[in-house]
């Protein structure tokens, strides 16, 4: 019993030789932070995790260590703390529309000078211009595009034959989806059984934006300088809303946004507004047949993009900043950015990467996952302001109190203007 | 009527009003326990069972392997013994800190009590997130950050534990601190030997909404540390919900279970102890 004791010790004082050897013989060791969050369902954390011990591996001299650090919200409550503190990741992902806010806390640099020089300057013209465009402020490229995505229409194909419609023919044209949701919308008396079509709540700001491209206009510009709620298209994209929630009561006018690909799987809807990132979620829960779709489109298709971009933090020194780079670098070449869009449902953000043969294999087993990109021809970076979070809210409340019924379009949209220029104002 | 019979009638009578009496009890239970029923159901099926147009009570096939995924997914071993530390560290600090705390504000008269009173309850009174960046602050100063005293330092303590077991000390008569000091038991003595275990009930009370709370809690924890060896339970079961896509359900349902069963046997161990507690109120003799 004794011997067995002396040479656990032994051994023990053997592994810690080890761990401190290698970093020693490698002159010094450049440990990054990396805060990440986890957007979508699967084993995103252990893929991270996976691909930067690759990265490790390939770079000596660079440890990158990732940190899960929650949803969107908490992440960036975490860097923001961390910001502030003097304590910043080195590398972080945090939601699209956040830009705004990070460059008022002078929180990361611009990257164009290691833009242009990656790859043979082919780098930042591969990636998808939807993906680009919430990158760019103040002529400048601010971060990266990484885990991408966009709102595309799912249908379910066994409900489109029961209510006798072409199962293979999605609704085309706002008029079309009208017409269709009343089709598949299945009422008991005043109890709804199914409905016909289901745009999912909390982040209906999100959706909202894509109805308002599809009608030919936007709602904030991309400085974050001038808002455009009270366009006339935007009334008519949310008076199209009211028309399927309120007046015809085809679709839920309340929903959140975790429970509605779970109703779509249990066929309590039969069409459904949702992320791109759900389409694995389906393929796997789903018993049924259904099919992926542009959205409808009105005057155009349209659809607005988002998810989170990698950035790296200012207040570091120059050569963490290099390393950090050369993280990013890697996490987004060709190869990589195929391996992460095959392991997490989000969209690939370079062209090339869907070249690489294990990406061909994966598109061509289910085409499906292709629609998200196709779309992207007509789609457009996501709004970014200031205070976005503050803005977000406000839109949300009105096309609640909308489709609820309770002010009219119209004066929804004046009321959403008037405050969101007095938040960006201030 | 022989005496026999009487029994039997009475005990009949006896009987029916205690079946109504569980009948509505049972009812009741079965409302409180029904989320957790289908919580276990849902974390023992496969994902395409989960939603159906009819709700399954009884998950079949039955699947395990959720749970084999969940602890795949993150060291949930490691989390539930963080977990234990960090709530039962600061509800040991806190029981020290706000019984002297408590004892000096109700029996002790000096300068400034009332103002330093009010400034307990103002603490009450700020919002948990407006503190995040200061306390962020003194833990990076003192070399704090990614441990767990970090998780426990801004909660040792409590101005709303001070609040309540003041107002339990409050409660406990003059007259029986009176007879005690005259017995010769004064000051630290008569906290120990009298308030403490007449207080006991609020004392219960206080202790277990703590640990319920800092069981629960997340953005702190998520915010101060950053790596799995120090992380807790509720860091690990975030990780099944998301932003984007929804959750996972089947696999939060089994994280979820896992997360909140030592609660759960917390309760059903003690759930004697914790009703005796609160029966034994008050002054007696």
């Amino acid at each position: 019993m004794r011997r067995g004791w002396v040479v656990g010790v032994l051994a023990l004082m053997v592994v810690m030789l080890a761990a401190v050897g290698p970093a020693d013989a490698a002159g010094k060791l450049i440990r990054l932070t990396f805060y990440y969050p986890v957007g979508v369902a699967g084993p995103l954390a252990k893929v991270i995790g996976d691909m930067t011990d690759a990265f490790n591996k390939d770079n000596p001299g660079i440890e990158v260590v990732p940190v899960y650090s929650g949803d969107y919200d908490p992440t960036l409550q975490k860097v923001q703390t961390s910001v502030m503190a003097g304590n910043p990741p080195d590398i972080f992902i945090v939601e699209i529309s956040e830009l705004p806010t990070l460059l008022a806390m002078n929180a990361v640099i611009p990257l164009d000078d290691y833009v242009k020089k990656a790859e043979g300057g082919k780098y930042w013209d591969d990636f998808f211009p939807a993906f680009r465009e919430n990158s760019m402020v103040k002529g400048k490229i601010w971060w990266i595009p990484f885990q991408r995505s966009t709102p595309v229409f799912y249908w379910n194909k066994e409900l489109f034959k029961k209510a006798g419609l072409d199962p293979e023919r999605p609704p085309q044209t706002w008029g079309e989806l009208r017409e269709t949701a009343k089709k598949l919308t299945v009422r008991e008396g005043n109890e709804v059984k199914q409905w016909g079509v289901t745009i999912s709540g909390g982040w209906n700001d999100w959706e909202f934006e894509g109805f308002v491209r599809q009608n030919g206009s936007w709602l904030i510009n991309p400085e974050g300088t001038k808002v455009n709620f009270d366009s006339k298209e935007a009334v008519e994209a949310l008076e199209f809303w009211v028309d399927l929630m309120y007046k015809e009561k085809v679709g839920p006018p309340h929903s959140t946004w975790g429970f509605t690909p779970p109703d779509f799987v249990a066929q309590r809807t039969a069409m459904l507004y949702h992320s791109t990132g759900i389409l694995t979620f389906l393929r796997t829960s789903a018993k049924f047949d259904f099919g992926v779709a542009f959205m409808p489109k009105n005057k155009t298709f349209g659809a607005e993009v988002g998810g989170g971009n990698l950035a790296i933090s200012r207040k570091i020194p120059k050569e963490r900043q290099d390393a950090a780079w050369k993280f990013i670098e890697w996490m987004t070449s060709s190869e990589n950015a195929a391996q992460w869009s095959i392991a997490s449902g989000y969209i690939a953000t370079r062209k090339s990467a869907y070249e690489i043969p294990a990406m061909k294999e994966f598109v061509a087993k289910d085409p499906r996952y292709l629609v998200a990109r196709d779309q992207l021809r007509y789609a457009v970076g996501k709004m970014m302001a200031p205070n976005f979070q503050k803005i977000r809210e406000i839109l949300k409340k009105q096309l609640d109190d909308a489709v609820d019924g309770k002010v009219s379009p119209k004066e929804a949209m004046v009321t959403v203007q008037k405050q969101v220029e007095a938040v960006i104002k201030r | 009527m022989t005496i026999g019979e009487r029994v039997r009638i009475l005990n009949h009578r006896w009987r029916l009003d205690h079946l109504a009496t569980h009948l509505t009890l049972g009812l009741f239970a079965l409302v409180t326990v029904t989320p957790y029923l289908w919580l276990l159901s849902t974390s023992l099926k496969l994902r395409t069972e989960v939603f159906t147009p009819t709700p399954k009570w009884i998950p079949w096939p039955i699947n395990f392997g959720n749970y084999a995924e969940v602890f795949d997914r993150a060291p949930f071993g490691t989390f539930l013994v963080n977990t234990i530390i960090v709530v039962c560290g600061i509800l040991a600090v806190q029981l020290l800190t706000v019984t002297l705390a408590a004892y000096v504000f109700a029996r002790r008269k000096f300068r400034g009590a009332d103002i330093l009173f009010l400034l307990f309850l103002i603490q009450m009174m700020i919002p948990i997130h407006a503190t995040f960046l200061p306390n962020f602050l003194t833990l990076k100063s003192l070399d704090l950050l990614n441990t767990r005293v970090a998780m426990m330092l801004p909660f040792f303590a409590s101005g709303y534990g001070t609040f309540l077991l003041r107002q339990a000390f409050k409660q406990i008569p003059r007259d029986l601190e009176d007879a005690a000091v005259i017995d010769g038991c004064g000051g630290l003595h008569f906290l120990w030997h009298v308030l403490i275990p007449l207080a006991k009930p609020t004392l219960v009370a206080f202790g277990l909404i703590s640990l319920v709370s800092h069981w629960n809690d997340y953005l702190w924890p998520l915010i101060v540390t950053d790596t799995p060896d120090v992380r807790t339970l509720t860091i690990g079961l975030g990780m099944f919900v998301q932003q984007e896509s929804g959750a996972d359900w089947t696999l939060l349902m089994a994280a979820t279970a896992f997360v909140t069963a030592p609660l759960m046997g917390i309760f059903l161990v003690f759930q004697r102890k914790f009703i005796e507690s609160f029966m034994f109120t008050g002054l007696k003799g």
